[in-house]
């Protein structure tokens, strides 16, 4: 994908989405990658015992997720400065998280060119499960 | 039980304080697994010889990865990983639930493999909110990782843990 730049970019752009859909296996793969054993992820007899209908991704992978996307965007020359989510509302594993993101500032400082997002996940009834936001750099053209 | 919890000035009074440091390490293989957690594909997380060709020290690691803790049996929580090291809060909280409530990270420097964290942590809020499932706690804490070599400050983070 070629570089973003800073001047290429406007308040209301929408980022190239990310479509995830997380399979049980991907659920364990970023348990032995994270470290978080919890059993709501991979044991559903566990999971539905504690009030859950059934297993469901974790929160911080959707947030991986949002970090992907930005990553993704801001190519080799960008950098994301902060990010992060809340996590409103359960995903499930084997159904569609569509990662997106919309700009909603950009300003230049101490030589510095900073994009501010709006960022979240969303199911495919569009309801969004981990809205957050984003502070990225990108380079000029200039 | 948990409907009748409440904040102590006892458990406020641990906001603020800061946990004993604890060891993070990145690794190739921490790296490649956190990247194959997330499922992206890109190179730079994967291959070293070309994350050493984009100008990095070896492989970058993925955005939200800041690290596995060094485990040590007894002293880290066998399901979360996290160290219980001194200094930290003790809530004694009666609720079973636990969920994830929300992750903010804050970088000033990129994280590649090879690079060893020194982590200190604090309780920094504490809320009770009523919920259909009965009182929920919502526990944010904020943690500072530091470069061990450079003593550089890398990345900050906020969780939030929702007990039910």
């Amino acid at each position: 994908m070629a570089q973003v730049h800073f001047e290429d970019v406007k308040e209301g752009d929408e980022i190239p989405q990310l479509k995830k859909n997380c399979s049980t296996q991907q659920l364990v793969l970023w348990a032995a990658g994270s470290g978080d054993f919890y059993q709501i992820h991979y044991d559903k007899d566990f999971a539905q015992a504690t009030g859950l209908k059934g297993l469901i991704v974790h929160g911080a992978l959707k947030n991986a997720f949002l970090g992907q996307l930005l990553h993704d965007w801001i190519g080799e020359a960008g950098q994301v400065r902060r990010f992060g989510c809340s996590y409103r509302g359960m995903d499930e594993p084997n159904q569609d998280i569509l990662c997106r993101g919309v700009v909603t500032k950009k300003y230049s400082e101490g030589g510095k060119h900073f994009v501010e997002l709006d960022v979240w996940t969303e199911k495919p009834d569009g309801k969004k499960t981990s809205p957050g936001t984003a502070l990225v750099t990108l380079p000029s053209k200039n | 039980m948990a409907d009748e919890f409440e904040i102590t000035d006892e458990m406020r009074a641990q906001i603020g304080v800061d946990s004993e440091p604890w060891t993070y390490e990145v690794t190739t293989t921490s790296v490649r697994m956190y990247a194959r957690g997330i499922g992206t594909e890109d190179p730079i997380h994967y291959d070293v010889d070309f994350a050493k060709s984009q100008g990095f020290r070896s492989i970058v690691a993925p955005l939200g990865y800041l690290g596995t803790p060094v485990y040590l049996p007894g002293q880290n929580d066998p399901t979360f990983g996290f160290p219980r090291r001194a200094g930290g809060p003790r809530l004694n909280i009666p609720m079973k639930g636990l969920l994830d409530g929300g992750t903010e990270t804050e970088y000033l420097d990129v994280i590649c493999a090879g690079d060893v964290l020194v982590e200190t942590s604090h309780l920094a809020d504490l809320k009770l909110r009523d919920s259909a499932r009965g009182k929920m706690l919502f526990i944010t804490n904020e943690s500072v990782y530091k470069n061990k070599e450079t003593g550089q400050v890398v990345a900050k983070q906020r969780l939030t843990s929702i007990h039910y």
